[in-house]
C-alpha cells in the first residue's frame, strides 16, 4: 500500500517526522518496504524561463538558450525538440543530482559551448519514461521557485506490506488510527456532511443471497458532468501510482484509498430496470472493465439488471454500465460482500482487483454509510448534479465481537508482567473497549477489525503498541533432557554417506524433485506422479528417480566443456503423489576421464568396477560388522543389461544396484561418454536394535605365509568369484586370500575361452607349512577349480 | 715401531694415492689381503723368538688399526661423496603437477548441518514429514482456512491424489511437520524440521523449489522471551558472532499469534556483508507463539500448554553467510559453481571445534 506523508497527516496530527513515522511504521507491523523523500531528489530543481532561443554554432541539432532562473541569467545548451522562448521549464542548476542516473550535473562544454545546467525531462527527474522532450510547466508558475513545491513533489512517499489480517489498514485513514494507537499523533476523524436526497432512487435494489451480499447501499444522481478530476485528485491518485480516468471513477478510487472503502459507480442510463442482487446462473457470461470475458457459474456473486448481470460483485464491475465523459445519471454503490464468497470468486476466475483485495479481507461494516457520504460530497463538488434519498437494501450488522481476556494468560504468553492498567491503556487506544472483571477484562472489538479474535489476537496487539523490543531474552537451555537423540538412524546414514561420498570425489548436486516426464519412460508407471499445475512443461511430475536429474545435469555440464563427472545427490524420490510415498535414495555417477593423460601415466577411463568399489565401500563405511554382501545379476531396466548388478545384503535385502547405464538411456540424454552409476537405496538399511559396535576376532598368524600363482584357461562365461570360491573352499584355515591377477583372451586358447591367473596366499596360524603341505594344498585348489569350471591349469 | 718405519711411510704414500671405491679396496687388499704386506709380516712372525714376536706383532696390530681406521674414514668418505652426486642427478620438477579429485558437499547440505548441529546442542530432535502433503496439513490444521487471504500468497503446486476429498499438495512450507509431529507426541516437544519445500513461483528471487527449517518448541512456559533467548543464541552461533543486533517486528502468520518476523542488522563493505552491526536490517526469518487453534486441531490444550514456532530460508541463510549472490544458482548443477561454493567432505560443522 503506497502513500505520502501529506496524505497520511490529513488524517494524523503528527509532530513526527517522516523518517520517525517510518520507524514508528514497522515497529508497529506495518512494515515499510519503501520510502522515499521526494523534497530532497527534487531539492535543487527550479522553474526557469526560457528568455532566448538561438541555434547553436557547432551542432545542427542543439539549441542555445538564456534562461532566467529567477537569480540569474545563464546560458544553457538544449537537445530538446521542443524547447522554444518564453517557455517556463525545470531547471536543474550546476551541482545537482539528475534522479535517473544519480549523475551529479557539472558546468561542462557541449560541442565547444559552456552549459550552465540543464533543462529537464520527466524521464530525467524519474516521473515517467517520457524523454522526447522537456517539461513544459504552466505559464502561471513562478520563475524562481521550487519544483517540487509547484509539483507537488515536495513530500514523502511511502509503501508499506499490509499482511493479511489487517484489513483495517488498506486506507490512509486505518494506518492514521494505528499509528495514534502507537503515540505517534492524534488521530483526525474525517467528518462528512450528508448530501440530502431529493427523491427517490429510480433503480429498485433486491438482494437474493444475504448471506452473499448482507447490505447494498445506492444513490441515485442525476445530471453529473463526468468531467476530468481536479488537480489536487488527480496528483494524489498519481502519487500512488494509479492513472487518473475521469472524476467519477477517480472519486471511488479515492474513497477506497482514504477510508478503505471500496465504491463502484454505474451508468444508470445502461441499467435495465432494476438491480438484483443474486447468485450467477451457469453459462451466464460478464465482460468486465478489465475488457476480458468471464464465464460465471452458480454461487458466484453476481449484480445484475433484468436482464443480464453487470459486475462481480465486491470484485470488478462490468464493461456496459462502466462510466464514460458521457454518462449523465449514474447509481452510486456502497455494499458489503461476503468474503469467502469473493475470495472463492476471485480465485475461480483469476481476478485480481483492489476491490477483492479488500472484500476478501473483510470490510468495517460502518464504512457503508460513511462511503457514500464521502463519495457523494466529492461528486457534487467536482461533478454537481441532484442527488436521490440513499437507499440500504439487506441490513448492516454492526455487533461488536466481545470476549474476556486474562492479564495472567497474556504475560505468560509474551514473557513479560504488564500491569493490567497498561493493557487497558494499549487497548483503549486501539478502540477496544475494556471493562475490568476482577482479574479478567472483557474486551469489546471495534468493527473495523475483523482479524480481532481471541485471546491470543489480544497479546499481539498490546505488544505491538508496546513495542517487541519490551521483551526480554530468556535462556531455554535446560537441565531436562527432552529428546534422547537429535538424529534417527535413516537421518545419520543420509548424513554420513552424503560426506563419504564427497570424500570419494564426487560433488554432489541439489536437483529438482520434479522431472521431465519425457525423461522418464525408463523409470516406470509415472502417471501418478503429475503435477496439476507444473511450473513448466518439463518438470511436469515428480521425480520417479535421482538419475534422469543427473543425467540432465551432465548434459548441461557437457555444454559448458565440461566432460568428466564424479557427481551425486542423496534425496527423496517418489512412487507415487501420495503423502509419504517417497524414500531416500544416494545416486553417484562416474563419467569420462578417470585419470587424464599425462607425464605421468596413460589415460583411464572410469569404468562399472570404480563405481562398484564406491558403493561396496559406502556401504562398508555405514554398516561395518557382521555383514555379508553378494551380488545378483538382477537389476533395473535402465541399466546395462550385462554391465550391472544388485547388491543383496545378508541374502535378503536388496540395498541397492551398480553398473553401466543402459546405452539407450545414455543416446536418449544426448551424453557423450558412458556413464556409470550406483543408486543405494539408504532407507533399506536395517536397523538392529543394538548397533553392533564389535568387530570379528581377528587371526594374526606369526607363521611364515607362502604365495602361489596359477592360470586356469576357462570358458569365457567363468567368473572371477567361481575362480575365488573354488580354491577357498579347498581349505578354509589355510587359503587367507585368493586374488585374480591376470585376465586374458587369446585364439591359441581356444573359441570362447580365456586365461585367469588368481595368486593364493597360504598361512597356517599354529605352525610353519611343510613343502609335501604347501604341495597338498596347491594340488587340491587346481583339481577343485579344474572340476568346477571344466578348464585346465596352464603349465 | 722401530721395524717398520718404512712400511708406515708406504702405507702413507699409499694411502694418499686413494681416490676412488675401487682404489681403497685395491689398498685394503695390498695390505690385509690374504697376501696383503701386512698379513704376509704377520706369518712371519713366527720365525721370530717370544720377545720379538710380541713386539712386532703388536706394532702390526696397530698399523692394522690404522689401515682399518683410514679406510673406515675414507670409504665413509668416498660413499658420501657417491651419494651427493648421486642426488645431484636426482633432482626432479617439483612444479609439475598430479591430479587429484576433491569431492565437494552443496551449500545446502552444508548449512543444513549446520542448523541441526546448533539445534542438536539446545535439545532439539531433528523431525521429517513427507513432501507431497494434504491439504489439511499444509493448510487448514495451521489455521489457514481454505478462503484465507494467506493462501494466495503461497502459490501452491498440486498433485492428482486427493485426501478427504481435496487435492493434495507439494508442501508450501516445513510448518507441516509441526501438525505431524505433535500428533504423534504429547508436550514437551521440542524439533526442528529441515526440507524442501515448492512454491509455483519461478524468477530471479524464487526457485519453484527452495528448503526451509522449522522449529517447535511446546511445553507449559515457554513464551516470546524463550523464543527470541532461542533465535539469538541460533544467529549468533550460525552467523559466529558474539556481536549481532536482532530486531523483532510484527507480522502475521495464520499459525502463531503474536507473530513477528526478524531482522539482523548489517554493513556492506564493497560487495561483502558484515552481519552483525550496522545501520541497514536483513530479514532472515518469521517466527511467533503458536495460535491456539493450532494446539487445539492437534488435540494439545492450549490452556495447558503453549510454545513458539520458528521458520527460516536455508537458502537465505547460506546466500547470507557464504556470500552467494544468486538463488537460482544453487539448483543451476553447474560444476564448476559446485566446485567453487561447495565444502570440503571433512567440514563436518561441529560445536566443539568450528561451525564451519
Amino acid at each position: 500500500m503506497k502513500f505520502s506523508f501529506s496524505w497520511l497527516k490529513e488524517h494524523l496530527d503528527t509532530q513526527l517526522n517522516a523518517i520517525e513515522i517510518s520507524e514508528k511504521l514497522t515497529s508497529i507491523g506495518l512494515e515499510v518496504e519503501s520510502f522515499n523523500d521526494a523534497s530532497l531528489a527534487f531539492r535543487d530543481f527550479i522553474v526557469a524561463e526560457v528568455i532566448e532561443e538561438k541555434k547553436h554554432p557547432n551542432a545542427d541539432k542543439l539549441k542555445l538558450c538564456l534562461v532566467d532562473t529567477g537569480k540569474e541569467k545563464v546560458d544553457v545548451v538544449c537537445g530538446a525538440p521542443n524547447v522554444e522562448k518564453g517557455m517556463k521549464v525545470v531547471y536543474a542548476p550546476p551541482g545537482s543530482i539528475i534522479p535517473v542516473n544519480q549523475m551529479k550535473l557539472k558546468v561542462s562544454k557541449i560541442r565547444g559551448v559552456e552549459s550552465q545546467g540543464m533543462m529537464c525531462s520527466e524521464y530525467e527527474l524519474g516521473i515517467s519514461d517520457e524523454h522526447d522532450g522537456i517539461i513544459r510547466l504552466d505559464d502561471s508558475v513562478k520563475v524562481g521557485s521550487s519544483y517540487a513545491e509547484i509539483s507537488g513533489m515536495n513530500d514523502t512517499f511511502f509503501e508499506i506490506g499490509i499482511t493479511p489480517n489487517r484489513q483495517d489498514c488498506l486506507g490512509v485513514s486505518g494506518i492514521s488510527r494505528d499509528l495514534s494507537a502507537s503515540k505517534s499523533g492524534n488521530y483526525l476523524r474525517k467528518e462528512f456532511s450528508k448530501i440530502d436526497g431529493s427523491f427517490d432512487s429510480p433503480v429498485d435494489v433486491k438482494i437474493e443471497d444475504q448471506v452473499m451480499c448482507p447490505a447494498f447501499a445506492s444513490r441515485y444522481i442525476k445530471n453529473v458532468k463526468n468531467c476530468e478530476s481536479p488537480d489536487w485528485l488527480k496528483s494524489k491518485l498519481k502519487s500512488i501510482g494509479l492513472r487518473p480516468i475521469s472524476a467519477l471513477v477517480d472519486i471511488t478510487n479515492y474513497v477506497m484509498y482514504d477510508q478503505n472503502r471500496p465504491l463502484h459507480v454505474y451508468d444508470a442510463d445502461k441499467i435495465n430496470k432494476n438491480i438484483i442482487v443474486r447468485s450467477a446462473k451457469d453459462k451466464e457470461t460478464l465482460k468486465a472493465l478489465d475488457e476480458k470475458e468471464y464465464a460465471l457459474s452458480k454461487g458466484m456473486c453476481v449484480i445484475a439488471d433484468d436482464m443480464s448481470p453487470l459486475g462481480l460483485g465486491g470484485i470488478m464491475g462490468g464493461e456496459s454500465t462502466g462510466c464514460s465523459e458521457n454518462t449523465t445519471n449514474v447509481l452510486l454503490e456502497s455494499a458489503l460482500f461476503d468474503p469467502i464468497n469473493t475470495a472463492k470468486t476471485g480465485r475461480k476466475l483469476s481476478i485480481l482487483s483492489d476491490a477483492r483485495y479488500r472484500f476478501e479481507r473483510g470490510i468495517d461494516p460502518l464504512s457503508v454509510i460513511r462511503g457514500i457520504d464521502q463519495a457523494s460530497q466529492l461528486i457534487s463538488e467536482i461533478c454537481g448534479g441532484e442527488f436521490s434519498h440513499t437507499v440500504v437494501s439487506g441490513s448492516i450488522d454492526d455487533t461488536k465481537k466481545s470476549f474476556e481476556i486474562s492479564v495472567n494468560k497474556i504475560n505468560k504468553r509474551l514473557g513479560l508482567s504488564i500491569e493490567k492498567s497498561e493493557v487497558i491503556e494499549i487497548l483503549s487506544s486501539l478502540g477496544i473497549e475494556c471493562k475490568e472483571a476482577g482479574e479478567k477484562i472483557n474486551c469489546v472489538i471495534p468493527t473495523w477489525r475483523q482479524d480481532i479474535d481471541c485471546e491470543a489476537d489480544i497479546s499481539e496487539e498490546i505488544i505491538r503498541i508496546k513495542g517487541y523490543d519490551f521483551i526480554p531474552q530468556s535462556n531455554i537451555r535446560s537441565s531436562k533432557k527432552i529428546n534422547e537423540s537429535i538424529l534417527n538412524y535413516r537421518q545419520k546414514n543420509l548424513s554420513k554417506a552424503k560426506r563419504y561420498i564427497a570424500s570419494l570425489g564426487y560433488n554432489e548436486l541439489v536437483t529438482y524433485s520434479f522431472a521431465n516426464s519425457k525423461d522418464c519412460n525408463f523409470f516406470g508407471n509415472i502417471d501418478n506422479l503429475r503435477i496439476v499445475n507444473p511450473i513448466s512443461e518439463d518438470q511436469d511430475i515428480l521425480r520417479p528417480s535421482l538419475i534422469p536429474n543427473l543425467l540432465n545435469a551432465i548434459k548441461k555440464n557437457q555444454s559448458r566443456d565440461i566432460e568428466n563427472f564424479e557427481i551425486f545427490e542423496a534425496g527423496s524420490q517418489y512412487t507415487s503423489s501420495t503423502p509419504g510415498d517417497q524414500f531416500n535414495s544416494v545416486v553417484g555417477l562416474k563419467s569420462g576421464i578417470n585419470k587424464k593423460k599425462s607425464w605421468r601415466h596413460a589415460e583411464q577411463q572410469y569404468d562399472v568396477y570404480d563405481i562398484k568399489n564406491d558403493i561396496v565401500n559406502l556401504i562398508d563405511y555405514l554398516i561395518p560388522n557382521q555383514k555379508k554382501i553378494t551380488l545378483d545379476d538382477e537389476s533395473p531396466e535402465w541399466m546395462h543389461p550385462g554391465r550391472s548388478a544388485s547388491i543383496i545384503l545378508n541374502k535378503k535385502i536388496r540395498l541397492g544396484y551398480f553398473g553401466e547405464l543402459h546405452p539407450r538411456v545414455i543416446k536418449s540424454f544426448k551424453i557423450k561418454n558412458k556413464v556409470n552409476a550406483f543408486e543405494l537405496l539408504i532407507d533399506q538399511m536395517p536397523e538392529s536394535a543394538r548397533k553392533l559396535n564389535s568387530k570379528v576376532d581377528i587371526n594374526l598368524s606369526e607363521f611364515q605365509s607362502v604365495k602361489r600363482d596359477f592360470a586356469f584357461v576357462v570358458d569365457q562365461h567363468i567368473r572371477a568369484l567361481d575362480l575365488e570360491e573354488s580354491a577357498k573352499k579347498v581349505d578354509k584355515d589355510l587359503i587367507r586370500d585368493v586374488e585374480i591377477f591376470d585376465i586374458f583372451e587369446d585364439e591359441s586358447l581356444g573359441p570362447n575361452k580365456k586365461s585367469m591367473a588368481i595368486k593364493v596366499t597360504i598361512q597356517a596360524s599354529d605352525r610353519t607349512l611343510k613343502d609335501n603341505e604347501i604341495q597338498d594344498i596347491c594340488s587340491k585348489i587346481v583339481k577343485s577349480i579344474e572340476k568346477s569350471t571344466s578348464g585346465s591349469v596352464r603349465s | 715401531m722401530q721395524n717398520y718405519k718404512d712400511l708406515e711411510k708406504n702405507i702413507e704414500k699409499d694411502f694418499s694415492s686413494v681416490s676412488s671405491l675401487e682404489t681403497l679396496q685395491e689398498f685394503r687388499l695390498s695390505y690385509l689381503g690374504k697376501k696383503g704386506k701386512i698379513s704376509l709380516l704377520m706369518k712371519e712372525l713366527s720365525s721370530l723368538d717370544a720377545d720379538q714376536r710380541k713386539e712386532n706383532a703388536e706394532q702390526l696390530n696397530i698399523l692394522k688399526g690404522k689401515i682399518l681406521e683410514l679406510i673406515d674414514t675414507k670409504d665413509n668418505e668416498l660413499q658420501e661423496l657417491i651419494l651427493n652426486e648421486k642426488l645431484e642427478t636426482e633432482k626432479i620438477d617439483l612444479t609439475l603437477n598430479v591430479e587429484s579429485k576433491q569431492g565437494t558437499i552443496h551449500p545446502i547440505t552444508q548449512v543444513v548441518d549446520e542448523v541441526i548441529e546448533i539445534f542438536g546442542d539446545l535439545d532439539f530432535f531433528v523431525a521429517e514429514g513427507p513432501e507431497v502433503e494434504t491439504d489439511y496439513n499444509n493448510f487448514t490444521a495451521l489455521n489457514t482456512s481454505e478462503n484465507h487471504p494467506a493462501r494466495q500468497m503461497h502459490d501452491t503446486f498440486y498433485v492428482k491424489t486427493e485426501t478427504d476429498g481435496m487435492p493434495n499438495v507439494l508442501r508450501t512450507h516445513t510448518s507441516p511437520v509441526q501438525i505431524r509431529s505433535m500428533l504423534e507426541q504429547q508436550p514437551p516437544i521440542r524439533l526442528i524440521a529441515p526440507g524442501k519445500t515448492f512454491r509455483c513461483d519461478n524468477d530471479q528471487t524464487h526457485t519453484p523449489m527452495f528448503h526451509q527449517v522449522e522449529g517447535l518448541v511446546i511445553d507449559e512456559e515457554s513464551n516470546m522471551s524463550h523464543l527470541k533467548g532461542c533465535l539469538e543464541i541460533f544467529l549468533k552461533s550460525f552467523f559466529e558472532t558474539s556481536e549481532l543486533k536482532m530486531r523483532f517486528r510484527p507480522s502475521h502468520f495464520p499459525f502463531t499469534e503474536p507473530s513477528a518476523e526478524v531482522d539482523i542488522a548489517y554493513t556492506r563493505k564493497g560487495n561483502q556483508l558484515i552481519i552483525g552491526d550496522g545501520k541497514e536490517w536483513l530479514e532472515v526469518l518469521g517466527c511467533g507463539m503458536v495460535h491456539p487453534n493450532v494446539l487445539r486441531n492437534v488435540d494439545i490444550n492450549p490452556d495447558q500448554f503453549q510454545g513458539y514456532a520458528f521458520g527460516m530460508g536455508i537458502e537465505r541463510l547460506a546466500m547470507l553467510k557464504y556470500g552467494i549472490s544468486d538463488l537460482r544458482t544453487f539448483f543451476d548443477n553447474d560444476l564448476r559453481w559446485n566446485k567453487h561454493y561447495g565444502f570440503q567432505p571433512l567440514n563436518t560443522p561441529s560445536i566443539l571445534r568450528d561451525l564451519s
